[in-house]
C-alpha cells in the first residue's frame, strides 16, 4: 500500500489539476486563495493580542447559559444517552468488519503529510491593530526556530508510519475504533490547560498559568467515553440482530423527548391528577391504537380510512391550540404518526403483533415522560430561561426536525392528494409559509401570536418559536418530500394497482419509501439550515449560542475583564457550527451508501 | 361486517369523547399560565406570579453583565435586584429578559416585563407618547465623542472638528439622532456608520473603520480604560453634547407601582446619604436619625404597608443589594468610572443624585 508509484501519482496530479491551461489556471488561483486564507486565519488565531481563555472561560455560558449547577448531573445524564446512542447506532450499522494495519498507516500518513504542508506554509508574522493608534504591527508569531523541531517529529513519525506499514497484519475494525475512542480520555486526564488565575487583588496572573483539567469536566467526560466506546461494542456484538436495531431505532425518536423532559423538571406526580386524567386518556389512546392495528384490513374500515386519518390530522392540528393537557397532544400526534404506518405494516399477524408492541410501549413512555414533565417542580434558574447558549440553538433543531419532518410528509402527501380540500389545505399552508421570510414568522412568534391565540392560553417565547419553526421547516421539508414523490416513475403506482392496492398501502409502502430515499442528501441539507438558522432567534431576545459569543461575551468586565474579545468567540462559534454540519453531512453520506443512493 | 364498521365508529366517538372530555377538566390544571389579569394591578400580578419580569440590555458593560456561570450583574440588574428586595423580601426573585433596543418599549406595553432598567434615556415622547412612565434618575449621562489623539483631537475638540469624518454609533438610539442634529447644526458633513451592537462599534474604530466612536459617554471612559489608551484617545466635548438620564421606566396609569420602583431608588439614595451600607445596616442607629427609622421600619412601617410593601421592605433593598454608593461603585469604578465631582455625586457634594424625605 505504501509503495507509492511515483508514476502514476504524477499521472494523476496531471490528469486532475494541470490537463488544460485554463485547469492550470485555475489549480493556481484555487490553491492561491486556500493557502491565503489558511494564512490570514492561522495569523488571526496566533496574535499575541487574542484572549483565547474568553472562550475557554466562558464554556459553561456557551453550553448551558444558566442551568443551576446543582442540577448540572441532569445535562450529564442526557449527554451520556446521547453518547450511549450514537455508539450503539455506529456500531450497529457499521460497514466494514476487517482492517489492515498498511491500510491504517497509509490514512495516518496523509494526515501527517497534511500537518506537516500546513505547518510549513504556516505565516511567520501576524497583524496586531494597535488599539491606541489604529496603526497595524507586524509581529512574530510561530518562528521557523519553533517549527523545526515539531517538523522533525512529524517526518519521524512518517517515517514510522512507512515502516510498520510493511508489516502484514489484520485486525477488527471496532477494535482499532475503541482504540481511537479512549486517546480523548487519556488526554483528558493528562493535558494541561492555561487556566485564569486570580491573586490576592483579584487581578489576572500573567501568563495564566497550566492547570490540569476540573475534575468537574474530567470525571462525566470520562464516563461519557467509556460508555459510548461500551455501547459501541455493544453494537458492533449485536449487528446481526434485528430486533435490536429496531429497538435503537425507536429509542432514537423518543429520546429527545426522554432528556428536554429531564432537563427541564424535576419529576413529581400528583396521584390524584393520575388518576383523574391520565390515566383514562392512556387507556383511551391504548384501545383505539389497538384497535385500529387489529380492524385494518376489515373492508369497512379501509374505506373510511382516509377521511379518519384526515379528522385526526385536524383534531391533533386543532388540539394544539385548545387548552388540553399535554398527554392527550402528545398522545394524538403519537397516534397520527402510528396511524399513518398501520396500513402498512398491520398486513400480517405478525405485523401486529410487533406494532402492537411498538404502540404499547411508545405510549407508555410518552405518558410517563409527560408525566414527569408537566409537573410543577420546575427547575429554578435564577434570573433566566432554562434553556440558553448551546442548550436553546440544540433544542431549535432538534425539536424543529423532530415536528417537522412528520408534518412536512402529511403537508406533501397532501398537496399530492386526488381530494381537492385536503390538497388546497396543504397547498395553502405550504404557500404561505414558504412565501414569509423566517425572521417575519420569528417576529411573528414574538409579537403577534399572543393575539391569535385563545383568550387565556399563553406560550413560552421559545414554545412560540418551536412552533413557527415546526411550520416553517415542514412547509420546506413537504416541498422536497414532494421533489421526491414526483421522481417515482408512473409504473411504480399503475404496478401498486394492479395488484390491488389502496391508496394508504401504495403510498406507505411504494410511494413514500422510495421517495424519502431519492432525497436524503436534500433532507440533510435541510436539517442542517435548520440547525444555522437558529441562530435568527437572536432577533427576538432569546439568547442562543451565537448571542452568547457576539453580545455577552464582548461584555464581561467582572470578576474578568473580556471586554472587547468578541472576535475570538465569533471564530470558535464558527467552528463549533462546522463541526456540527460537517459530521452530520459525513454521517448522510454514510447513510446514503448504505441505501445505495446513486449506484442503482 | 356491520359489526365491525360499528366497533371502527366507536374508536371514533372515543377520540372525540377524549378530547372533549379533558378540554373541561384540563382548564384547571392546564400547563399554560393564566392570562386574565384585567383590573389587577402590577403589584398583584407581581407578587401573584411570586418573582419580578425586569427588562435589561442585551449587554452595556457595568450596567447589564452576564458572568461566565451565566448569573447577572451590573448596576441596572442591581436595581433589579433592589426592586424584588423590596417587594419580596429576597433579591434572587428576579426573571431578567433581555432586550435589544429595538425592542423595549413594546415588551413593555405587551406586559412581558413589569419594569425596564436598561439604560434608557428620559425623553419628552417616549414619557408622554409610549405610554410609559419614568422614575427617579439613577445615572446622569451625556453624549460624547470619542476620537484618537493622532487625528488631531484634544480634549477642546468640539463637534465642529469632526467635519468629514467617519463616525461610528448604535442604529435606532437617541445616539444616532443627537449627533446627526448636532453636525447639522454646526454646518458640518458626517459619513454615519450604524451598527447593531455597541462593542461592533468599537471593533471598527480599533480597526481604523470609523474615526469617530460615539455614545454614552460612561461606555466611552470604560472602553478607553480597557484598551489602554488614555493618553492615545480622546473623550470630548467637555460638556456632553446631549443628556441622557438614564433610570427605570414603567406602564403609565399604575401610580401604586410607580411608586415602588420611585421609592426603592430613593432608599438607596438617602441610604448612601446617612452612610447606611449593607455591612452596618443593621448596626445604624435609628433612634438618633429618624427619617432612616421611618425607612427601615418604624412605627410598623406604616410608610411601606400604605404602599402594599411590608414594614421592612427598604431594610431589605439595603441588607441584600446596598445603597446607591454601593451599586455605583461596585459596577462602575473597576471601569473608570467615579462619582467623585460628576453629576452622580450626592447633591450636598455638588452632584443631581437626591432623593425627597422619607417622612
Amino acid at each position: 500500500m505504501m509503495n507509492i508509484d511515483i508514476k502514476k501519482q504524477t499521472r494523476v496530479i496531471k490528469e486532475n489539476l494541470f490537463s488544460s491551461p485554463v485547469s492550470t489556471l485555475l489549480t493556481f488561483i484555487t490553491s492561491y486563495i486556500m493557502i491565503s486564507f489558511f494564512r490570514g486565519m492561522f495569523g488571526f488565531a496566533t496574535a499575541p493580542d487574542k484572549d483565547w481563555l474568553s472562550v475557554l472561560n466562558n464554556m459553561q455560558l456557551y453550553m448551558v447559559q444558566a442551568y443551576p449547577e446543582s442540577d448540572f448531573i441532569r445535562i450529564w445524564i442526557c449527554v451520556g444517552l446521547g453518547f450511549i446512542f450514537s455508539g450503539l447506532s455506529v456500531g450497529l450499522w457499521e460497514t466494514e468488519e476487517k482492517t489492515s494495519l498498511s491500510k491504517l498507516c497509509l490514512t495516518f500518513s496523509k494526515i501527517v503529510s497534511g500537518i506537516i504542508f500546513l505547518t510549513i506554509i504556516a505565516p511567520t508574522t501576524s497583524v496586531v491593530v494597535s488599539t491606541a493608534t489604529g496603526i497595524r504591527e507586524q509581529v512574530d508569531v510561530f518562528s521557523y526556530a519553533e517549527r523545526i523541531p515539531l517538523l522533525s517529529i512529524l517526518l519521524g513519525l512518517l517515517v514510522v508510519f512507512f515502516l510498520i506499514s510493511k508489516i502484514n497484519l489484520s485486525f477488527n475494525k471496532s477494535l482499532l475504533v475503541s482504540i481511537y475512542l479512549l486517546v480523548p480520555i487519556i488526554l483528558l486526564w493528562i493535558m494541561k490547560i492555561p487556566t485564569i488565575q486570580l491573586d490576592a487583588d483579584n487581578q489576572r496572573v500573567f501568563p495564566d498559568p497550566l492547570m490540569p483539567i476540573a475534575n468537574s469536566t474530567k470525571i462525566p467526560w470520562t464516563l461519557i467515553w467509556i460508555s459510548f466506546v461500551v455501547a459501541y461494542l455493544v453494537g458492533v456484538y449485536f449487528k446481526n440482530k434485528k430486533q435490536f436495531k429496531n429497538a435503537v431505532s425507536i429509542s432514537w425518536v423518543l429520546l429527545p423527548l426522554l432528556i428536554f423532559s429531564w432537563i427541564f423538571k424535576k419529576p413529581l406526580i400528583d396521584l390524584n391528577e393520575l388518576i383523574r386524567n391520565d390515566i383514562p386518556v392512556f387507556i383511551g389512546f391504548l384501545l383505539i391504537g389497538v384497535l385500529t392495528i387489529y380492524f385494518i384490513n376489515n373492508k369497512i374500515v379501509e374505506k373510511f380510512y382516509s377521511y379518519y386519518l384526515g379528522l385526526l390530522v385536524v383534531v391533533t392540528i386543532a388540539s394544539l391550540f385548545l387548552k388540553v393537557i399535554l398527554l392527550v397532544k402528545a398522545a394524538l400526534l403519537l397516534l397520527l404518526l402510528f396511524s399513518v404506518i398501520i396500513p402498512a405494516v398491520s398486513t400480517s399477524a405478525k405485523g401486529k403483533r410487533s406494532l402492537t408492541i411498538v404502540w404499547v410501549v411508545s405510549l407508555t413512555t410518552t405518558a410517563f415522560l409527560l408525566e414527569g414533565g408537566t409537573s410543577t417542580t420546575q427547575i429554578v434558574v435564577p434570573g433566566s430561561s432554562i434553556f440558553g447558549g448551546f442548550s436553546l440553538t440544540w433544542l431549535l433543531a432538534i425539536f424543529g426536525t423532530y415536528v417537522s419532518f412528520p408534518l412536512g410528509v402529511l403537508l406533501a402527501l397532501g398537496r399530492n392528494s386526488s381530494l381537492p380540500i385536503i390538497k388546497g389545505v396543504c397547498t395553502g399552508i405550504i404557500e404561505l409559509v414558504r412565501s414569509v421570510p423566517y425572521i417575519t414568522w420569528l417576529f411573528f412568534a414574538s409579537v403577534t401570536m399572543a393575539v391569535f391565540l385563545p383568550d387565556g392560553v399563553e406560550f413560552n417565547l421559545i414554545v412560540r418559536v418551536l412552533i413557527v419553526t415546526a411550520f416553517f421547516s415542514g412547509a420546506y421539508f413537504a416541498e422536497n418530500i414532494r421533489g421526491g414523490l414526483q421522481s417515482i416513475p408512473k409504473g411504480q403506482f399503475e404496478a401498486a394497482d394492479a395488484i390491488g392496492m389502496n391508496t394508504v398501502q401504495k403510498t406507505s409502502l411504494i410511494v413514500l419509501p422510495q421517495a424519502l430515499r431519492a432525497i436524503v442528501p436534500t433532507l440533510v441539507s435541510s436539517i442542517i439550515t435548520s440547525f444555522k438558522d437558529s441562530s435568527l432567534v437572536t432577533i427576538i431576545g432569546l439568547f442562543d449560542f451565537l448571542t452568547i459569543g457576539r453580545m455577552v461575551i464582548g461584555n464581561q468586565s467582572i470578576p474578568i475583564n473580556f471586554i472587547g474579545h468578541d472576535r475570538e468567540n465569533l471564530l470558535f462559534i464558527a467552528f463549533v457550527y462546522w463541526v456540527f454540519t460537517f459530521t452530520l453531512s459525513r454521517r448522510s453520506m454514510k447513510f446514503e451508501k448504505r441505501l445505495g443512493l446513486g449506484e442503482r | 361486517m356491520n359489526k365491525k364498521a360499528i366497533v371502527f365508529l366507536l374508536v371514533f366517538a372515543m377520540v372525540i369523547v377524549a378530547c372533549g372530555d379533558t378540554t373541561e377538566e384540563a382548564a384547571v390544571e392546564a400547563t399554560e399560565e393564566e392570562h386574565d389579569h384585567e383590573g389587577e394591578s402590577t403589584l398583584e400580578q407581581v407578587q401573584e406570579r411570586g418573582f419580578l419580569k425586569c427588562g435589561v440590555s442585551t449587554g452595556a458593560t457595568g450596567f447589564t453583565e452576564v458572568g461566565d456561570d451565566g448569573s447577572y450583574s451590573g448596576f441596572d440588574v442591581d436595581y433589579c435586584y433592589a426592586v424584588a428586595a423590596a417587594i419580596f423580601g429576597d433579591y434572587s426573585k428576579v426573571e431578567f429578559k433581555q432586550l435589544t433596543s429595538a425592542e423595549r418599549f413594546t415588551a413593555l406595553s405587551a406586559g412581558e416585563i413589569d419594569v425596564l432598567i436598561r439604560n434608557t434615556t428620559w425623553t419628552q415622547s417616549r414619557d408622554t407618547e409610549l405610554g410609559n412612565d419614568f422614575g427617579p434618575t439613577t445615572y446622569y449621562d451625556g453624549q460624547q465623542l470619542m476620537g484618537r489623539v493622532a487625528d488631531g483631537l484634544s480634549n477642546s475638540s468640539t463637534v465642529a472638528d469632526i467635519d468629514g469624518l467617519r463616525v461610528c454609533t448604535n442604529a435606532g438610539t437617541t445616539t444616532e439622532k443627537n449627533i446627526t442634529e448636532r453636525v447639522g447644526l454646526a454646518g458640518g458633513t458626517i459619513q454615519l456608520i450604524t451598527v447593531e451592537a455597541f462593542s461592533e462599534a468599537i471593533d471598527k474604530f480599533i480597526a481604523g473603520e470609523c474615526d469617530i466612536v460615539t455614545t454614552d459617554g460612561s461606555g466611552l471612559v470604560g472602553r478607553r480604560a480597557v484598551n489602554d489608551a488614555l493618553n492615545d484617545w480622546v473623550i470630548f466635548p467637555t460638556s456632553p453634547i446631549s443628556k441622557e438620564p438614564l433610570g427605570p421606566t414603567y406602564r403609565s396609569n399604575d401610580s401604586q407601582w410607580a411608586d415602588i420602583i420611585n421609592w426603592t431608588v430613593y432608599a438607596t439614595i438617602i441610604a448612601d446619604e446617612y452612610g447606611v451600607t449593607a455591612a452596618n445596616v443593621d448596626s445604624a442607629d435609628l433612634e438618633a436619625n429618624p427619617e432612616l427609622g421611618r425607612l427601615f421600619g418604624a412605627n410598623d412601617g406604616e410608610l411601606q404597608t400604605k404602599m402594599g410593601l411590608s414594614a421592612d421592605a427598604y431594610y431589605q433593598v439595603i441588607k441584600q443589594v446596598g445603597n446607591y454608593d454601593e451599586i455605583f461603585s461596585r459596577n462602575l469604578n473597576p471601569l473608570g468610572l467615579y462619582r467623585e465631582g460628576g453629576d452622580n455625586d450626592r447633591w450636598a457634594d455638588g452632584g443631581l443624585i437626591y432623593a425627597p424625605p422619607a417622612r
